[in-house]
């Protein structure tokens, strides 16, 4: 569960203020924030993370106001209950892909069993290059890891930034479905913020900045 | 999984990298390691080479040259002096103990020291095996001596003219070994020790043949030996005794601890200047470190940042690249102390090929090794904190929207 009051953030470089709408998605519900780019979108999915601090406004998550929290304890909050997904897909360069879910699980303080990883893997169809360094990945490999990364820690909610733009209309499909599924099953909010407008149809709340 | 774990695979992850850092590291840790070893040996033997001698009578001359002779035995003697007038020096009061020597002869590059037992008080040296010389043409061996020489008690050997090893002007009068004193880790311990009838003998012997070599005469009143040392019952003797013997007599009376003293400012200027071009390096291998350190957050922004969303501190990274850090510092120091070990002990065998040198190597003592090592800790702490300065400035939302 998630929601937002009137969220502003001020860009001191660019002598910008960017407002967004208030959005409050209950468990399992979805969204679609659509925009053009250099609208901020970016920006509300940072700020919803908690990677950027709000000029004004407030975010809870389950029950905690996240601006309310302490550098260290955001961090802790953060790891525990968001996960990522990035337009550019990326990982630890020097880990494997088993390490890097170990990694997530350890800065996470998180334990999952062995076989939950091992299924999650073979759920995404990468359990066979689990031992390979990240750099020895495919494309859709890396992207399945990161979406790997992005729930095994069975966060509240999951955030992606453009996570299609560099996909071709089946892989899009694909990668949507995978989100959708693994948000589903850890009963997270799957906020995506795009401005593709091929995923439109997979999502029935939707707003655009 | 944990950061140590992520720091180790950070490190294999680019070994060229890691090799390199901890290699330079190790090289200048070694290069101090090394000159502070030297150094210290070189101190050691100068300040232990003079046993108990406060002062050394001799001919006139160099007063240095009487020291390097007659206290390191390393340089040929001012000349020589008369034996009675150096005894009645000895009978002052002041005066604990006065022992003469007397010099001619080698066998094979070692001085054979004509005097008398208490020689070996000065050195605190005692017997190992055998007894102290009783009768002429006895010798008693200094520890490296017998060692190297491979001789023992029981064994007879020629001795040559001179201080430099020959077969020219080898001496007919055998020696015999009679005894072997233990190793006390100073000049004692290469020097052939007898009384100073055999030393006379020898050469009177050789005066009947030869006219030319040194002017010893056996008759009592005009007996030579090339020095007397002494050792000092009250300190006060220091400010008198040398002038005196300066002015009144035609002999010199020189201090060796003073005029080593002035030696050793002398070539300590040498030393000062490689223990400095050593820090140098150092400095400039903690610099190689921070670098590295540098540029791998640098580089590695994105899987910091990343790192940061998946609920890592800033502390918690700061210790991962600490423990990269450490790491190639503890490597560099266990190989920076090998090298230095093996590199000063091949440097001594293959290329200056002097095993006495090689003997009076000190080991650099648990102390120095620590100094060191904390001066490395403290380098590669600071290049460590310099180095995590851009994780703590971090700005994660810049990072991560900025992908490449």
């Amino acid at each position: 569960m998630i929601q937002t009051d009137n969220l502003t953030f001020h860009y001191k470089k660019k002598e910008h203020t960017f407002s967004f709408p208030n959005i409050a998605l209950k468990e399992l519900e979805n969204l679609l924030i659509l925009g053009k780019s250099g609208i901020g979108k970016t920006t509300f999915l940072h700020l919803l993370a908690g990677l950027l601090t709000p000029s004004n406004g407030k975010i809870r998550i389950g029950n905690v106001n996240i601006n309310s929290l302490s550098n260290n304890n955001l961090d802790a909050f953060r790891g525990q209950n968001i996960g990522l997904v990035f337009q550019k897909n990326h990982a630890v360069q020097s880990l494997s892909v088993f390490d890097n879910l170990q990694a997530r699980l350890f800065f996470s303080k998180k334990t999952i069993p062995l076989t939950e990883i091992n299924e999650l893997l073979k759920q995404l169809d990468i359990y066979d290059c689990k031992n390979k360094k990240v750099n020895e990945l495919s494309e859709g490999q890396l992207q399945r890891l990161n979406i790997a990364l992005s729930v095994i820690h069975n966060p509240k909610v999951i955030l992606a930034d453009e996570p299609t733009s560099s996909l071709d209309d089946d892989n899009c499909n694909i990668v949507i479905q995978l989100l959708k599924k693994q948000a589903e099953k850890t009963k997270a909010n799957l906020i995506v913020i795009t401005h593709d407008q091929r995923i439109k149809s997979f999502f029935q709340n939707s707003i655009t900045l | 999984m944990n950061t140590w774990k992520i720091g180790i695979q950070n490190l294999k992850f680019k070994p060229l990298y890691t090799f390199l850092s901890v290699f330079i590291l190790s090289l200048s840790i070694a290069l101090l390691l090394g000159v502070q070893q030297l150094k210290m040996s070189f101190q050691y033997q100068m300040d232990n080479n003079l046993g108990e001698i406060d002062m050394v009578i001799g001919a006139k001359g160099s007063p240095l040259q009487l020291v390097l002779a007659s206290v390191l035995h390393l340089d040929n003697p001012t000349g020589n002096i008369l034996y009675k007038e150096a005894k009645e020096i000895g009978k002052n009061p002041m005066i604990k103990l006065a022992v003469p020597i007397s010099y001619g002869d080698n066998f094979k590059g070692y001085r054979i020291v004509g005097t008398t037992q208490e020689f070996t008080a000065f050195y605190k040296a005692e017997l190992q095996r055998g007894h102290f010389v009783k009768k002429t043409m006895e010798v008693v061996l200094g520890n490296l001596v017998s060692k190297k020489l491979n001789l023992n008690i029981g064994d007879t050997f020629l001795s040559s003219h001179g201080f430099v090893e020959n077969d020219i002007n080898i001496h007919h009068e055998e020696f015999t070994v009679v005894g072997i004193l233990k190793p006390t880790q100073k000049v004692i311990d290469r020097l052939i020790l007898t009384n100073l009838e055999s030393v006379w003998d020898v050469h009177h012997h050789e005066e009947e043949e030869d006219h030319v070599t040194h002017h010893h005469k056996n008759e009592e009143h005009t007996k030579e030996i090339t020095s007397l040392l002494l050792n000092f019952r009250n300190p006060s003797a220091l400010l008198t005794l040398p002038r005196k013997i300066n002015k009144q007599t035609n002999m010199q009376a020189v201090l060796p601890k003073y005029e080593l003293d002035k030696l050793y400012e002398y070539t300590g200027v040498g030393f000062e200047t490689i223990s400095w071009i050593a820090y140098l390096i150092l400095i400039i291998s903690g610099m190689t470190i921070f670098i590295s350190l540098y540029k791998m957050t640098k580089e590695r922004a994105f899987d910091l940042a990343l790192l940061r969303t998946y609920g890592a501190s800033n502390f918690q990274l700061i210790k991962m690249v600490a423990y990269e850090g450490l790491t190639i510092g503890f490597f560099a120091f266990i190989v920076g102390f090998l090298l230095a070990k093996t590199g000063l002990y091949i440097m001594f065998t293959r290329f200056v090929k002097n095993r006495y040198l090689l003997s009076t190597l000190q080991e650099l003592s648990y102390n120095d090794v620590l100094q060191t090592g904390s001066l490395i800790f403290v380098l590669v702490i600071s290049s460590i904190l310099l180095a995590t300065y851009p994780i703590v400035k971090m700005n994660i939302s810049t990072i991560l929207s900025n992908e490449k």
